[in-house]
């Protein structure tokens, strides 16, 4: 039984780690669309292949 | 698969006319468009290798009209050093601005839209908000000006304006963040608190030793006290203010039972007795949270999506020095400057015309339909629209000072006059808070010193804890957010919650009539084919890409009408009169001259008709426009007398199409030539005599008496100004939605009736239960949560359907 007391403040470790990895998002205003960003992994996929082929203007953009 | 594509256009989904000729290529298929903008648009989204739009997107576009040539120009005002200026903040070396889109339609356009912008070398960088149609963008202006990047973006079919957001706005995000926190908090703190919970449910049963029992109270208290601290602080905040201000509201009752069973439980696992409820207090905020979120974010998105309406005024000017004209910020306008107002503008300031002809549109202004002759002498009015001709106009009053000015100081004067209601949750509230506090201190009096002073604290507390108004506070919040979310898929955007406690006390509506009860602006009413070889759809095609060349407000009259594009040469535009150009109907034979306009332009009789069509001197057709009601108002104005609700017709035109359209609509009361000072009059006489008032309009001379009235609402074609003021906006341009909009609100009104029965009747019935000490806290517990979730599952029933 004993180890509970290790496992328990373990867990609640990462319950904390958990709760400021999630304050850090929504700081860096991940939440703030969350809609397109469903989106952008969908076309981003799809423009590697003709960027292979012709590379374009567009990845020159900064993040 | 391809039929349904011949039928409808790809771009915009709209059905194709029969006859179109718009085709282009799109991955190896014909794809065919409705009207020349769409067709432009797709070509320019997949020349510019952005094709993948159409292959990823879940919503069709929006129609796509060209942009004028005279829009283009004004955009490079927007390259002037004063003007950028006062839009943007200045960044290093980028400039910073914000822009709101208009015409997107899901999460595809605005990836578009940041990679169209992302493709120029002058953008540092570019984020689409789509929930928000705003762009934050990131540019230097002296690699690419700003007109450029936003013709870019008019390219692609949607509207781009600079906007600036205020502090209200900004307020909100941070608002919104804070939520997301709190929720956070608390949900993640509740799924451990009940983990240990259950382990201690199980413990009392099976039998746990002591200091196991009390390793998990500790790690549980542990657990709870960020939610009680931060999570919660609202409610303690709120309860604390209201109890300054010696008053009661709801929250006064959550963050009693809150802090009680919070402290109790603190107490029972220092003693190593009784009971503890961690689980419940962390759920209650949690639940409670819930609520609150749902309800700010309905409100945030109506905020975000009319906000977006308020697009900066009349920004620039030109100023005329003789021979030159430079761009300047409407706003640093003086009384005495010459300014060049070209056509398709708005005019910047109120003056008199100098030089130049044409005419004006000021309905928004003054409700008059047509369009006003102007000459030099005449006075213009700042914010009306200029048609077709190049006016030069001296400046008489600056901006604020203008007709406009006053009418938005006249409207934020009447907005402290709104009509108030007290909220209804309020008062119960504050009944229901004073009672609770006397029965739970007299519970814990007469168990203290008559029945079992060591049960009278657990006592005291399952009272308030089966009492807390936690269904109570969530019966109207969560049933007004689920009707608002009902009436916004149906294109009602509702500003303020308000509107829907006051609308089924309905009785009265004031309406506007150009532009609201009529389509203010003119539309074919009658096509009177004369001596020609040609058929009345050639001829109406003929016209309508005739009449595609000009501005003036007849025009667009037909700009419905353009089947297919032809080849016409030598267009020639005689402002105020008419257009005329060669035209070839048959590849080979010889081109005929084809004129459009007045009877004088055409050298025809006067008839009824505004516009003749002449080919080589024989007129061909004459045709008749009118300011058509809208078709739709009838059936409205049947349902609103079924309703017992009265209408009146409020306007400021003067002309005897009043009469006409409260004649066909059997309108009993209408008042004519109106002032905007006046229609506040009449709607505060009608409020005065308890009438519960509603007015509709469109234009910038009805928003000062949006806010005399109860409730107002705006179309979507009316003036951004009234869309801003307006309590509930109409998205589809469609009258009928205004008995949608009362049918939503009745049904809402039902589901609250419906929460606040069983949340008071519950209580009703918990109470002197748990005054005699029947109820145990944890059945208490489950009482309130259950109480909740059925009052909150009620409320959902309304997004169905």
């Amino acid at each position: 039984m004993s180890i509970i007391s290790v496992l328990i403040p373990i867990a609640v470790l990462f319950v904390i780690l958990g709760l400021a990895i999630f304050f850090w998002a929504v700081k860096s205003r991940q939440f703030d669309d969350l809609d397109k960003e469903a989106f952008s992994i969908l076309f981003d996929e799809k423009q590697q292949k003709p960027e292979a082929t012709s590379p374009k203007k567009d990845d020159d953009h900064p993040l | 698969m391809t039929k349904a594509v011949v039928q409808s256009c790809f771009h915009c989904n709209d059905p194709v006319p029969e006859r179109s000729s718009f085709v282009l290529d799109f991955d190896g298929q014909q794809r065919h468009f409705c009207c020349p903008g769409c067709e432009a648009v797709a070509q320019s989204i997949i020349s510019q290798g952005l094709g993948d739009y159409y292959r990823f997107r879940t919503a069709p576009a929006n129609k796509a009209t060209p942009l004028p040539e005279k829009l283009q120009q004004q955009l490079q005002s927007y390259d002037n050093a004063d003007v950028l200026g006062d839009l943007t903040t200045k960044d290093g070396q980028w400039q910073q601005v914000e822009l709101s889109i208009s015409g997107m339609s899901c999460a595809a356009c605005a990836w578009l839209i940041e990679k169209q912008l992302k493709q120029h070398p002058a953008v540092a960088s570019a984020s689409v908000n789509s929930s928000t149609s705003r762009c934050a963008l990131r540019f230097d202006p002296n690699q690419t000006p700003l007109s450029t990047l936003l013709k870019g973006i008019a390219e692609l079919g949607y509207q781009a304006s600079p906007f600036i957001a205020d502090n209200e706005e900004q307020h909100y995000q941070q608002e919104m963040r804070a939520y997301l926190k709190r929720l956070a908090v608390s949900g993640i703190m509740s799924m451990q608190v009940m983990m240990l919970a259950f382990g201690l449910y199980f413990g009392e049963y099976t039998g746990i030793e002591q200091q196991y029992e009390g390793y998990l109270r500790w790690i549980s208290l542990l657990l709870t006290l960020p939610v009680m601290v931060f999570a919660a602080a609202p409610f303690s905040q709120s309860a604390w203010r209201a109890l300054k201000a010696k008053e009661l509201n709801m929250d006064v009752p959550i963050v009693l039972a809150l802090y009680y069973t919070f402290l109790a439980s603190v107490y029972a696992t220092l003693s190593h007795s009784g009971e503890v409820y961690f689980e419940s207090v962390c759920m209650f905020v949690f639940l409670l949270q819930l609520g609150k979120f749902f309800e700010f974010r309905a409100r945030k998105q109506a905020r975000d999506a009319t906000s977006n309406l308020l697009k900066v005024m009349p920004v620039s000017a030109w100023l005329w020095d003789g021979q030159q004209a430079t761009a300047t910020s409407a706003r640093r306008l003086t009384p005495g400057a010459l300014i060049l107002v070209k056509a398709g503008e708005t005019i910047p300031a109120d003056g008199i015309i100098q030089s130049g002809q044409s005419s004006t549109d000021e309905s928004m202004l003054t409700g008059e339909y047509r369009a006003i002759a102007k000459q030099p002498g005449d006075a213009v009015l700042a914010g009306s629209v200029n048609h077709d001709g190049v006016l030069v106009v001296q400046v008489q009053k600056a901006l604020t000072e203008s007709r406009l000015g006053q009418i938005i100081l006249l409207q934020q004067q009447t907005l402290h006059q709104k009509p108030q209601l007290l909220e209804k949750t309020d008062k119960i509230a504050r009944f229901f808070v004073q009672r609770l506090l006397v029965i739970a201190t007299l519970t814990f009096a007469v168990w203290y010193f008559f029945i079992d002073a060591d049960r009278a604290f657990w006592v005291t507390l399952s009272v308030l804890v089966a009492t807390c108004p936690c269904a109570l506070s969530l019966a109207t919040p969560t049933a007004i957010t689920c009707a608002l979310a009902r009436l916004n898929r149906k294109g009602i955007l509702i500003k303020n919650q308000q509107v829907l406690e006051v609308l089924p006390k309905l009785n009265r509506v004031f309406f506007d009539k150009t532009g609201t009860l009529t389509q203010g602006r003119f539309s074919v009413r009658h096509f009177r084919l004369h001596q020609s070889p040609y058929s009345a759809q050639e001829l109406t095609n003929l016209i309508a890409n005739l009449e595609a060349y000009s501005e003036h407000p007849i025009a667009r009259a037909f700009s419905g009408l353009l089947h297919s594009q032809l080849q016409l040469s030598d267009v020639e535009l005689q402002v105020g009169a008419g257009l005329s150009a060669l035209w070839q109907p048959q590849s080979g034979a010889a081109p005929v001259r084809v004129k459009v306009g007045s009877a004088a332009f055409c050298q025809q009789a006067q008839t009824q008709a505004q516009v003749y069509c002449t080919i080589d001197g024989i007129l061909a057709a004459s045709v008749e426009l009118s300011d058509a009601l809208r078709p739709e108002t009838r059936t409205l104005m049947q349902s609103l007398k079924n309703l017992h609700i009265q209408s009146s017709i409020i306007t400021g035109d003067s002309s005897a199409q009043a009469e006409e359209v409260a004649a066909s609509l059997g309108v009993q009361q209408l008042w004519k030539s109106c002032t905007p000072e006046q229609k506040v009059e009449h709607i505060q006489n009608a409020v005065a005599a308890g009438d519960t008032v509603l007015m509709v309009g469109d234009g910038i001379n009805d928003s000062p008496s949006f806010h005399a009235a109860h409730v107002s609402v705006a179309l979507d074609s009316g003036t951004d100004l009234s869309k801003n003021q307006a309590d509930v906006v109409l998205l589809h341009n469609d009258l009928s939605l205004l008995s949608e909009l009362i049918a939503g609100a009745k049904l809402a009104k039902k589901v609250v009736r419906q929460n606040l029965l069983w949340a008071v009747g519950y209580n009703l019935v918990i109470i002197p239960l748990a005054v005699c000490g029947f109820v145990s806290p944890y059945v208490a517990v489950i009482g309130m949560s259950f109480s909740s979730l059925l009052v909150v599952s009620n409320s959902l029933r309304l997004l169905k359907q």
